[in-house]
Parts: structure tokens; sequence; C-alpha cells
């Protein structure tokens, strides 16, 4: 399945014909040295933070950041597994699970609607959804947090969770704009057969919309892991302390050195990493829309 | 061009293609919806019958959404719109002061030393990250061996947290021992100061923030890329179309809507910018850095000047409002519908 997905979407460019294949072959190598030289570049500040996740203290002033410390040493990350950090990945988890899955459904819900169907008021509300997005959020998180306190959900579950559970602007825009980008009518055929709105949604468009669904669930999953400002603001407990919250705490604590944060850096990072491979696959061109000639 | 009109409504073509109304009537397509046998225009007749039941549906799969945005994001900005007209330092009661933070605000030399550095920030950043990230996509749309690898290595500076990033980028950028300089030295430059330097200050942050979003906004255009019927690709070979022209002619006007989406949420973030500064630099040197977000969080939560601070949101609500304004006119030029 995945296999042929790809295949499918990297196909996308037609590819030189046959009898060019030694420029075809010089070509290739170029582009992997381009590619690979600004991999190097991309990722080298996160080199330094896996070099120094695996220093001592004494290495971490005595070595240059670029350089390994010798021997390597995994204290740093024994010392924060055998914390609390483990506890709060899990709960980390649990946020990430909970807002990801509220995103793709009623994000996927509101684009819908905005992108394929016609009713009163569409274009104001959209416009009012995107307006929320300009206004800075430094400023804004101070009355979201008197609501939340009228509403008693301080260091909730609910309080962490309710403000992006239920579809944010940026993902109704994103998704708006792909749904937009079907071709008009595609929902016609479904339609003469009787179908309902929901049925041309899920059995129709979503379909084809697997590649903007990977996207969003990858930006989902990715920024609800990283979020900092709001799940610092509204827990304080340890039953809903987040991976960002407990990192910024170490930055604060007295005697820690970097050595360690870089070592929870590096331990927040491995999940993610692990999803976005996972979730990639979706990225790429559904076979169905490839069959819609 | 003898392209199949199937890709019509991502914009490629001109004349009217709306995104089609559910509860209309259904007009004569084939069954797969060939874009070919379609007219340009539904009939839209027995529209106004069935109106009030495509509302319905409508409203009921915004109602999550609309929820959420009401109670938790258009409620607090109406509740900064109002504190803006209030003096309040947080712990005290506010007082009104009518339009004293907006007459302040119009003689503070700071906010619109602020206001350029912003702007100064936004044109560093945006074009150069924009362009790497199409060619990022470009290049990673291919048949490749590790295609899959490279896009997950290009991805990870946007899951960088902060706090880490900020050490990583300080020891980069260390005038004396960090590896940007060490490595200009090998080319016998001698590097500035770069994050104390006023000059280079404010590009190093842009170009860390470029470093960290190039990349994911790769994912977009790469999904955008995704989405162009390959049959478009083959007609413009046919027609002899050299691959510049084909990225010019073919896919970049097919990309309208995902560009808009991307130039228009990129430039509300970047005149957003926030955390680099706050973790690099803090506003300096001599607030060569202090972008306009940074002042206002060092109003609110430095300075406990929460009326003002909310008054200072309200400028750039409507600084951004228009750069997105403009790029909306921009757009509907370029696209066959547009955000109206």
């Amino acid at each position: 399945m995945t296999m042929t997905a790809t295949k499918t979407a990297t196909g996308a460019l037609p590819g030189p014909p046959a009898g060019k294949k030694p420029r075809r072959r010089a070509r290739r190598i170029l582009l992997h040295a381009v590619l690979a030289a600004g991999a190097f570049v991309t990722v080298f500040p996160y080199l330094l933070v896996v070099l120094t996740a695996f220093k001592s203290r004494s290495q971490l002033n005595s070595t240059e950041p670029w350089l390994p410390g010798l021997p390597p040493t995994t204290a740093n990350l024994t010392t924060l597994l055998a914390s609390d950090f483990p506890r709060y990945l899990g709960n980390t988890l649990l946020m990430t699970v909970a807002l990801t899955a509220g995103q793709l459904v009623f994000t996927t819900f509101a684009a819908y609607a905005f992108a394929r169907l016609r009713f009163r008021g569409r274009d104001a509300l959209f416009w009012l959804y995107l307006a929320t997005l300009m206004v800075p959020g430094a400023v804004t998180v101070i009355p979201l947090f008197l609501i939340m306190r009228e509403l008693e959900l301080i260091n909730t579950w609910w309080g962490l969770l309710l403000p992006h559970l239920l579809g944010t602007p940026y993902g109704i825009f994103l998704m708006r704009q792909f749904f937009r980008g079907l071709p008009a009518g595609i929902e016609e055929a479904a339609r003469i057969d009787g179908a309902g709105p929901l049925t041309v949604l899920v059995r129709v468009l979503l379909p084809l919309c697997r590649p903007a669904l990977g996207t969003l669930a990858i930006i989902t999953v990715i920024s609800s892991w990283n979020s900092f400002l709001w799940p610092l603001i509204i827990t304080s407990g340890d039953d809903t302390k987040v991976i960002t919250v407990a990192l910024a705490g170490l930055r604060n604590g007295i005697g820690v050195d970097q050595n360690l944060i870089m070592a929870g850096g590096l331990i927040a990072l491995l999940p993610m990493l692990l999803i976005f491979i996972f979730f990639q696959r979706y990225i790429v061109r559904s076979v169905v829309l490839t069959g819609l000639k | 061009m003898t392209a199949p009109r199937s890709g019509a409504g991502l914009g490629a073509h001109p004349g009217p293609a709306p995104a089609p109304d559910v509860e209309g009537p259904a007009a004569p397509a084939g069954p797969t919806g060939t874009a070919d046998s379609r007219p340009a225009r539904r009939p839209r007749r027995g529209l106004r019958g069935l109106r009030g039941l495509g509302d319905l549906h409508a409203y009921l799969f915004i109602a999550p959404s609309l929820f959420g945005v009401l109670a938790f994001l258009l409620l607090p900005v109406l509740i900064v719109l109002v504190l803006s007209f209030f003096d309040w330092e947080l712990l005290s009661d506010p007082t009104f002061v009518g339009l004293d933070n907006y007459r302040r605000m119009a003689g503070d030399g700071g906010v619109w030393r602020s206001l350029l550095v912003t702007v100064g920030y936004v044109l560093l950043c945006i074009p150069l990250q924009t362009v790497l990230a199409m060619v990022l996509a470009l290049l990673l749309n291919q048949r490749l061996a590790g295609v899959r690898f490279y896009r997950a290595l290009y991805v990870v500076p946007w899951m960088a947290t902060p706090i880490v990033l900020g050490l990583t980028w300080k020891w980069i950028f260390d005038p004396r021992d960090g590896v940007v300089n060490n490595v200009l030295a090998l080319f016998g430059v001698t590097g500035p100061a770069w994050l104390s330097d006023p000059t280079w200050a404010l590009p190093a942050i842009a170009l860390v923030n470029v470093w960290q979003y190039a990349g994911y906004n790769m994912l977009f255009f790469l999904a955008g890329l995704q989405g162009i019927p390959r049959e478009l690709y083959d007609a413009a070979a046919v027609d002899g179309a050299a691959p510049v022209q084909r990225f010019f002619r073919v896919t970049l006007p097919l990309l309208n809507p995902t560009m808009f989406f991307v130039l228009v949420t990129n430039l509300i973030g970047a005149f957003q910018v926030f955390d680099t500064v706050f973790v690099m630099t803090d506003g300096g040197p001599s607030h060569r850095t202090e972008v306009i977000n940074f002042k206002i969080y060092g109003t609110a939560f430095r300075e406990f000047d929460f009326g003002y601070a909310s008054a200072l949101s309200m400028l750039l609500f409507v600084v951004i409002l228009a750069v997105t304004l403009v790029q909306v006119r921009f757009f509907a030029k370029r696209t066959t519908y547009d955000l109206s």
C-alpha cells in the first residue's frame, strides 16, 4: 500500500526518455549531493543537541559544542528517565492524541462547509476565523485564562484541551484551501445517487484529500507536542504537566546544566520524528486522484 | 494547451468555477465527473427552495469549531479590544481612559521603531523562506532513493523546542567559538559578533526562522504538488514546454491555493515573531531586534501595563489585516475563486 502510493506520488514529474541514461545519472548524483549538503546544514544544530546530550558536566566545559565528549555518557538520559520525565511524556502523548483527533474531525467538517457548501454568512464567518489568527496570542492568553477561571477549568485536562480541541482557524484555513483545489463538481455523481453532504464528504472528498489530511495530522501532532505557552499558564500540577513545561522548568532549576536540557530536548524530539515518518506516507498523491482522468 | 479540465477548480483556467453547492440541482455529468462534459456553470434552478436545508447542514458542520472560535478565540480578542481603552496593571482594577492608550501610541517612538524592525524582519525572512520551501518541495517531489529520509531531515528544525533551539543557536553564532565565525575564518573572513552586533542581529534572527520554517512550508507545497493532475504535465510536455516553462505556466498557477495559504499564514506568523527573539537576543542590541510582538510582551509582562499592551495588540492586528487584504486582492486576480 505504502509502496504503491509512493510510486504514484514520485512519478509526478515525467522522467526523461530512455537513452539519456548517463546524463540522468549525473543529474541524480548532483541532486543527491545538493540534498545531502542542505540536509547537513539543516540538521547541524540538532547534531549539537545530540552531542551535548551525551556529555558529562566536565566535558561540556572542556570540549567544543561540535565535538563529541569522549567517552560519551548516558547519565543525562538515565537521570531524566528515572525522574518524572516519562510521566510528562505520557501526559504530552495524551494531549497530542486528543487534540489531533479533535482537530482532524472538526476541522475537516468546518473546512468542508467553508469550501464547498453555500450558506448565509459563510464569508463573514470565515473572515472572523481568520481575524482571530491576527491578534497576537501573548496578550489574548490573559483573557482566555480569566474565561477558564470562570469555567473553573484551571489546572484540568479540559482547560488544557478545550481551546484547541474543536478545530483551529489555521487548520480550517489549510483544509479549506485544499478542498477548494479539488475539481469543481466532483460531488455531482454522488449527489445523483442521493448522497447527503456527510456522505459526499466522507466517500468522495476525503479519499481525494489524503495529502492534505496527512499534512494536517502532522502539523497538529507536532504543534500539540510542542505547545508551550498555554500548558504553562493553565496547568500547575504534575497530573497535567507536559514535556515543554518540564523542559522550561529544567532551565530554571538550580544546578541544572545545558547537557541535561539537551538530553530532554532529544527525548522530546524522538517521538516526533517517529510520528512524522509514520504520517509521511499520507502526504503523497492518492491513488484515487490519479485515476480521475 | 490541451490539458484536461479536471484541474479547473485549482484556478488554472479563467472563467467562474465556484465551489459547488451540494444542495443545488444536479447538472448533467459523466459518471466520473469528467470536466470536459460539464458546462462551465451549473444551472441554479430551484436553489431557493432547498437553501434552508443547505444552510442547516453547513451550520451543523461548522458548529463545533464555531463554538470553539467564539468562546476561546474571539471572546479573548474582544476583551483585549475593550481593555485597550483601559488602564490596567493586572493586579489593580482597570480604569477607563478612553483613547489615551492610542494617543500615547502615536507619540511613542519606540512603537514605530518596533514596527520598522518587524517590517525589516519580514522582508528578510519571508521571500527567502518561501523560495527555499518551494525549491525543496520541487526537489523532494521526485522519484528518488531516500526521498522520505530527506523530507524528514528537512522538517526536523520545525520540531525544535524553542529553549533547546535558543541555546544551540547562541553557540553557533558565538563571536569567538561559534561555528559560523570559525567557518568564515577558514576563508579569511572575520565574522561579526552576530547576536550582539547592531547590524547583524536581525538578519541572524531571520536566518534562524528561515532555517526553522523552510522545511515546514515545504510540506504544504509538497501536498499541493501532489494534488496537481499528472495529465497536465504530460500535456505540457507534448506541447514542448521546457521545465522552467512548465513550472511557471503549470505548477505555479495550480499551486495558487497553497501559495495563498502559505503566504497569508507565514506573514501573520512573521509579523508576530517572538520565540526566537526571546531566546536569542531579548530584543537587543539597543532595540535592534525588538520586534513589535516582543514589545507587546514586555509591556504586558515586564511593565505590567496591560491596557497599553492591548492597544498595541490592536495596532498589530490592523497591520496584519491590511497585509492580508493586499494578498487577497493579489490572489483574487490570479485564481478563479477568491476569499470572498
